[in-house]
């Protein structure tokens, strides 16, 4: 086969691993920081104390750490995970306890008066939320999570210690193999151009959210 | 006049409320009636609990003691063992009888003016969308915004969403409406329109319990004025009786203050 169409294609399949990774976990910790977000707000005082302490060991540990701790030590109790279930499990974690701030803060940037107003015109709790506190938030939020989002993208390589072949470690072994440097140039691109898409996007939905911002 | 108001409808009662945040006690026995078609004007100096009087009215804060009563249905009742309130669903709907009007406006940004308008009627009351937003351009001429109907709040004068606001609560078609200082957060010359605004409501015979430091539109406009003073009501009467023989030196050292 041709060498050059060989090494593409390996590239490509170390994308479309680091490309799920980013997207699950995405998908996964985005709801979980909001619910922790509440959580945290919660006038339950152990519900938010708990999710306090959450929040503190994910964010002021290193991710490496909670992913060498995930895949190598719950082995030892008898909790044993696949690569990519442990990157998952080790990802969505910490990226929720990131998101969970991000969302708290944003929650708590809603002026009072929002509330107030939304209840002396008879919308009950839900509605409020959904309907006047959501949008508010989310229009806030843009910003830090647009970047924690493109943090995930580079901290994706991280799964290259589980041995797994996402796109950091097949450019490696390209490189070592042929000792030509072009791989790395590529999955460089990769991220790049992953990156631009979502600094993009970002763009597109604070236009959309921020119409009403002066 | 006097006749003819006790004659109407009572649409809020008011007996003995008490209220303390923590250690501070704000209201200390307060008791009124709001009859049909009546404009109260409550007045007093600042940190005197008439913010906090009016929010305990649509449950923003919540009684120790005493009871509400609005439209003739209880909000809380107090059979002697402190305030007990109604459940909250029950509440919630009761409330609807009454709109707010608040000092900081307190629109919804990311609405325009006519989504803010629409959302209550069309999510509380849960009306055709159609007949809510012709109602709402109805009110929205009425208080002469008509042309700012899918403008964002942002865009608009303090005075301008102040007027907004005010539609936004008659919206909701309450029976009565509650102003907690609707003017403190203009410059004079926005004050005014939102003032005309609320007398041209006052002329329509609107239920209305006003907290001002507008001593000229609590003169013309109401049909009773309060005096307020560390929780408790000084004096309460006719404006003409409070503002030219008030009784309580300490209504006369206010209002002579206010005239300053
Ligand atoms: N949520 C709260 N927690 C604690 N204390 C409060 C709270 N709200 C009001 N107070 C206190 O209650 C007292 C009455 O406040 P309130 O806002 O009702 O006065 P006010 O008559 O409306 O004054 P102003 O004319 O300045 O608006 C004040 O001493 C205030 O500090
Ligand atoms: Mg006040």
């Amino acid at each position: 086969m041709d060498k050059r169409l060989e090494t593409t294609l390996s590239i490509l399949g170390g994308a479309r691993i680091t490309l799920e990774i980013f997207l699950v976990t995405l998908l996964l910790s985005l709801p979980l920081g909001f619910l922790s977000a509440l959580a945290r707000l919660s006038h339950l005082r152990p519900l938010s104390r708990f999710m306090e302490v959450y929040i503190w060991i994910l964010r002021g540990s290193p991710l490496m750490l909670q992913l060498l701790f995930v895949y190598f030590a719950l082995p030892l109790v008898g909790i044993r995970l696949d690569p990519v279930p442990s990157a998952l499990l080790a990802f969505t974690l910490n990226y929720g306890a990131y998101f969970a701030e991000i969302f708290r803060a944003g929650i708590q940037a809603v002026d009072r008066g929002q509330y107030e107003a939304a209840k002396s015109l008879g919308m009950t709790y839900t509605q409020t939320m959904r309907r006047i506190v959501l949008p508010q938030v989310i229009y806030r939020v843009l910003p830090p999570v647009s970047n924690e989002t493109i943090n995930l993208v580079k901290d994706t390589s991280l799964i290259y210690i589980l041995a797994m072949n996402d796109l950091l470690r097949v450019a490696r072994t390209i490189v070592q193999r042929d000792f030509d440097m072009t791989a790395f140039f590529i999955a460089g691109a990769f991220y790049l151009a992953m990156t631009a898409v979502l600094t993009w996007v970002f763009q597109k939905l604070e236009a959309h959210y921020g119409k009403y911002d002066e | 006049m006097e006749n003819t108001t006790n004659s109407r409808e009572c649409m809020l009662r008011v007996t003995d409320i008490h209220k303390r945040f923590g250690d501070l006690q704000v209201l200390s026995g307060i008791s009124f009636e709001v009859h049909q078609g009546e404009v109260l004007a409550i007045i007093g100096p600042s940190g005197s609990g008439k913010s906090t009087m009016l929010r305990c009215l649509n449950r923003l804060e919540t009684i120790d003691r005493g009871s509400i009563e609005i439209a003739g249905q209880y909000l809380a009742k107090d059979d002697g063992q402190g305030a007990r309130y109604v459940d909250s669903e029950f509440a919630r709907r009761l409330c609807t009888h009454m709109g707010m009007v608040f000092q900081q406006f307190n629109l919804f940004p990311h609405m325009t003016v006519l989504e803010n308008l629409i959302e209550a009627p069309v999510h509380v009351r849960i009306r055709p969308r159609e007949e809510a937003v012709e109602e709402a351009e109805r009110l929205l001429s009425k208080v002469g915004l008509l042309s700012k109907r899918d403008v964002y709040p942002a865009r608009l004068s303090g005075g301008q969403q102040q007027r907004v606001a005010i539609a936004r609560a008659l919206a909701m078609k309450p029976d009565i409406i509650l102003f907690d200082e609707p003017t403190s957060a203009l410059d004079p010359e926005l004050t005014v329109e939102v003032l005309r605004t609320m007398r041209d409501l006052a002329e329509e015979h609107m239920t209305m319990v006003v907290v001002t430091h507008e001593m000229a539109f609590a003169r013309e406009v109401a049909n009773e004025v309060i005096f307020m003073s560390d929780g408790v009501i000084v004096e309460q009467g006719e404006p003409e009786e409070i503002f030219t023989r008030p009784r309580e030196e300490r209504t006369r050292a206010f209002l002579r203050s206010m005239l300053k």
